[in-house]
């Protein structure tokens, strides 16, 4: 164990390394400003990173997403720091913050690997790959995919067997497995909150059969199917490996919903299951897709056309949330819905149905703040103080929120609210230092 | 022409609905209720005309009939609409809406009603054994020939007429024209349903609740038949006497059962009990517990010197016959039955003369 904390010195701390963190640190070292960006995951980008390609443009996500994160790992004002726990934030006086972190091991000098995938090609063990939602397995020793940044083995050290096997064919010889966490100290100046979301989880919801029907999957899973980075290279059930052609979308899965313990409107879902099914019918011509919705929500500018599109692509919309989903033998689904058009009970059978699960709030964020209270609004996400005039304040002053940290949010919202959280910040460093 | 009558609203409220307004229209109570059909889709359509106020609509409707309140569409209604109370509320309103009288809903709505009515029936029963002056020969003779007189006349005043206006309501208004045949060709619906409400079977993990049912509906006809035609208070015969001690047990333990389950208000049936739902069961269950032990004591022969007993279990059947009979929760079982044939009417039509 390393005996004293290290400790840093920078203007600004950007909890969470998604798309609006991200773009918050950016536009704060572009101004000259020296930040730090800390991500709890093993890879930085967040959600976007994973999409297949993003509403209402349909620009692959990858393909902007990319650039933008390499952008922030070179930025000389910016000190990255992944698969890293903030254990507390104080307060001890206007712009004076002191945070202390706990960096996990990743048992790889990050330094010196080269991403060869050798060890991952020695490693004996196969665990379900989180960061592919469980569709595929990866080994004990992985790179997390394959535009993570870092691109960076890490040990998965609870699954590893310590056999030895990825030590040996290393080539640089960086795997190290007496690596210990390492303690932070960061004096900074002001916050920015950007710990994003967390999706429902189905299982909630014991009559959608998720995680009992095989081929029923949440969005982002679909997300991956459907991406240029995706695990099969193309479209199928994963668990018998057919091609589906009557694929299902039961929106609201987890929203607008006091039963499932979510009232509020995700505001994303209704779009991405636009888009999806869009590139759906680009990856399967022949595909019947069906949209069981209450209402469809398209707001922004651009997202009507971008439904009405969808409809003229001959993606089938019909009014009535699925009551029940039920396996058959031969692994399709029967979904009994209302179709409230006619007011008339119905069953109709899919070979894949895709959950559109709600976004939940990332409780953690006020856990970090130790001497003075982040406040969460009634759902728990960061509560927003003067949401309407400046709506990157928070509870603290000099604490400021980015990001769908503050509750559902799309992209573009997410790039635009990391605008305001970055330039509210600016102004505290500016104003107080006077 | 359609046009929204927020009045209606607010008279369901009386009968206990008052959530409805909340439905967005999903469609989920419908899909997850498992006595829904393609033909028959409840319970939104109901909210719907509720929510509209097309009180033409809930009047011509059988499906109110059709539910037995388990209590999974309001468990999973997204917006907490309780849309399985919405289906109770609009039965205690149909059973107003049938009922000539106008007692039924004045009963339904009010629990001050029920009380004032039950003593005032108390207090009648006392001043006619007064008269008699405590005569316990004669009363308990009286107390048979009414019981029989009461049920025919009941029937016959009552509860016939009222189905009539049903029958008027959700067949004829409508505009069925339903060939004379259909109706002795259906008439054996009626009588299943009479008596084992088969349908509450198709509610799925409802078998338990559909046996009590069962049971206590046979073990209260049962009751009903050995005191009133068998005479089991005075019957010597021990098979009649050993029918009567088991029926009246079966039904007090039974209901027992029953109001322990509202109390604990473990089912979501039993979340929401109204005056008239106690009253039902309660007074099943004094009629059974009183009968049982009328008798006891007949057969210890200290009857004689605890005369009260038996006024008490007197007073608790005049209370039912007069009141929870014609106008309480037990005509539901009546008009439910009658739903199903009614259903069975409609729908020997042929959909294309049916006029809607
Ligand atoms: C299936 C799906 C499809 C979508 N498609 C689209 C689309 O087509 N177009 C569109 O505009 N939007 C889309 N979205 C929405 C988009 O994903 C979000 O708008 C965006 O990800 C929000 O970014 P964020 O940075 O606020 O949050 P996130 O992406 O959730 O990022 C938060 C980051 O913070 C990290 N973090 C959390 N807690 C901590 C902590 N305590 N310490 C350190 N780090 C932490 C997380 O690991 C994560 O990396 C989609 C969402 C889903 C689920
Ligand atoms: S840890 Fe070694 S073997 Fe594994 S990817 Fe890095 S350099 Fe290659
Ligand atoms: S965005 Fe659409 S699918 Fe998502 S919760 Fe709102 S209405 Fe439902
Ligand atoms: S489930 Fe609730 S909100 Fe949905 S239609 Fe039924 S009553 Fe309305
Ligand atoms: S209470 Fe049960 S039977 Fe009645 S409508 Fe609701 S789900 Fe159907």
């Amino acid at each position: 164990m390393q005996k004293e904390p290290i400790t840093l010195t920078y203007d600004a701390i950007v909890i969470g390394g998604g798309i609006a963190g991200g773009e918050a640190a950016l536009n704060l070292a572009n101004n000259g400003y020296k930040v730090v960006l800390v991500e709890s995951r093993l890879s930085v980008g967040g959600k976007m990173i994973m999409l297949s390609k993003v509403f209402p443009t349909l620009d692959c996500s990858a393909c902007i997403t990319t650039p933008k994160v390499s952008e922030i790992s070179r930025h000389p004002n910016i000190k990255i720091f992944t698969e890293s726990d903030i254990t507390s934030i104080d307060k001890l006086g206007e712009q004076s913050f002191v945070v202390k972190m706990t960096q996990r091991p990743r048992y790889v000098v990050a330094e010196d690997c080269t991403a060869c995938q050798l060890c991952e090609q020695a490693c004996p063990v196969i665990v379900k790959d989180q960061f592919q939602y469980g569709l595929v397995g990866r080994k004990a020793v992985y790179i997390p995919f394959s535009i993570a940044s870092p691109k960076v083995a890490a040990i998965d050290i609870d699954n590893c067997t310590l056999c030895g096997a990825c030590e040996k064919v290393c080539p640089p010889g960086c795997i190290d497995f007496t690596m210990k966490p390492k303690e932070y100290i960061f004096n900074v100046k002001t916050a920015i909150v950007a710990t994003g979301f967390r999706l429902y989880d189905p299982t909630n919801v014991p009559r959608y059969s998720y995680g009992t029907a095989k081929n029923v999957i949440t969005s982002i899973q679909m997300e991956r199917l459907l991406a240029p980075t995706r695990p099969f290279h193309t479209i199928l059930r994963s668990s018998d490996g057919k091609v589906p052609d009557k694929i299902a979308y039961v929106l609201c899965a987890g929203s607008r919903d006091d039963s499932m313990g979510n009232p509020i409107c995700s505001q994303i879902c209704c779009m991405y299951s636009i888009k999806q099914a869009q590139l759906l019918l680009g990856a399967l011509p022949m595909a019947d897709i069906t949209i069981y919705y209450i209402d469809i929500r398209a707001f922004g500018k651009g997202y009507d056309e971008f439904y009405e599109q969808a409809v003229s692509m001959g993606v089938r919309f019909v009014k009535g949330k699925i009551g029940k989903i039920t396996e058959k033998e031969n692994g399709n689904l029967t979904l009994r819905y209302e179709d409230v058009a006619t007011g008339k009970l119905k069953e109709a059978e899919h070979d894949m149905v895709v959950l559109s699960v709600g976004v939940k709030p990332n409780k953690e964020a006020a856990d970090l703040f130790k001497s003075h209270k982040l406040e969460l609004d009634g759902l728990s996400f960061v509560k927003q103080s003067d949401p309407l005039l400046s709506p990157a304040k928070t509870s603290i002053d000099g604490v400021f929120v980015a990001g769908a940290a503050t509750g559902p949010k799309d992209i573009p919202d997410s790039i635009l609210s990391a605008g305001a959280a970055s330039t509210e910040a600016i102004s505290y460093l500016n104003q107080k230092s006077q | 022409m359609s046009r929204i009558n927020t009045k209606f609203g607010k008279e369901l409220k009386r009968y206990g609905a008052v959530d409805f307004n909340k439905c967005y229209n999903c469609g989920t109570c419908t899909a997850v209720c498992s006595l829904s059909t393609g033909e028959d889709s409840f319970p939104r359509s109901m909210v719907r005309l509720s929510e509209t106020g097309d009180k033409k609509g809930v009047e011509s409707s059988l499906k109110p009939w059709l539910c037995y309140y388990c209590g999974d569409c309001s468990v999973n209604c997204p917006q907490t609409a309780d849309p399985g109370e919405l289906m109770m509320s609009l039965r205690r309103w149909l059973t107003a809406k049938y009922d000539w009288t106008g007692l039924s809903g004045l009963f339904h709505r009010s629990g001050l009603a029920n009380i004032i009515a039950m003593i005032l029936v108390a207090v009648g029963v006392i001043v006619y054994s007064f008269t008699q002056s405590f005569d316990q020969e004669g009363i308990m003779h009286f107390a048979h020939l009414f019981e029989m007189y009461a049920i025919a006349t009941v029937f016959a005043v009552i509860l016939l007429p009222n189905i009539i206006r049903m029958w008027y309501m959700t067949v004829v208004k409508p505009g069925y024209k339903v060939p004379f045949k259909a109706y002795y060709k259906s008439a054996g619906e009626l009588f299943v349903h009479m008596f084992t409400q088969k349908r509450s079977l198709g509610c799925d993990d409802n078998q338990a609740r559909w046996f009590a049912h069962f049971v206590l509906v046979i073990g209260y006809l049962t009751l009903l038949f050995t005191t009133v035609f068998l005479d089991w208070f005075s019957n010597e015969s021990i098979f009649v006497n050993l029918l009567g001690y088991a029926v009246s047990a079966v039904v007090f333990i039974v209901t027992f059962v029953f109001v322990l389950g509202r109390i604990k208000q473990k089912h979501q049936v039993s979340k929401k009990s109204r005056p008239s739902d106690w009253f039902f069961v309660i007074w099943l269950f004094l009629m059974g517990v009183t009968a049982f032990f009328v008798k006891v004591f007949i057969d210890l022969e200290i009857l004689e010197n605890n005369f009260w007993l038996f006024l008490l279990h007197f007073t608790i059947l005049v209370q039912w016959a007069v009141i929870i009979v014609p106008f309480g929760k037990w005509t539901h079982f009546l008009y439910r039955s009658f739903a199903m044939y009614f259903d069975k009417l409609r729908k020997s039509v042929p959909a294309e003369s049916a006029k809607k």
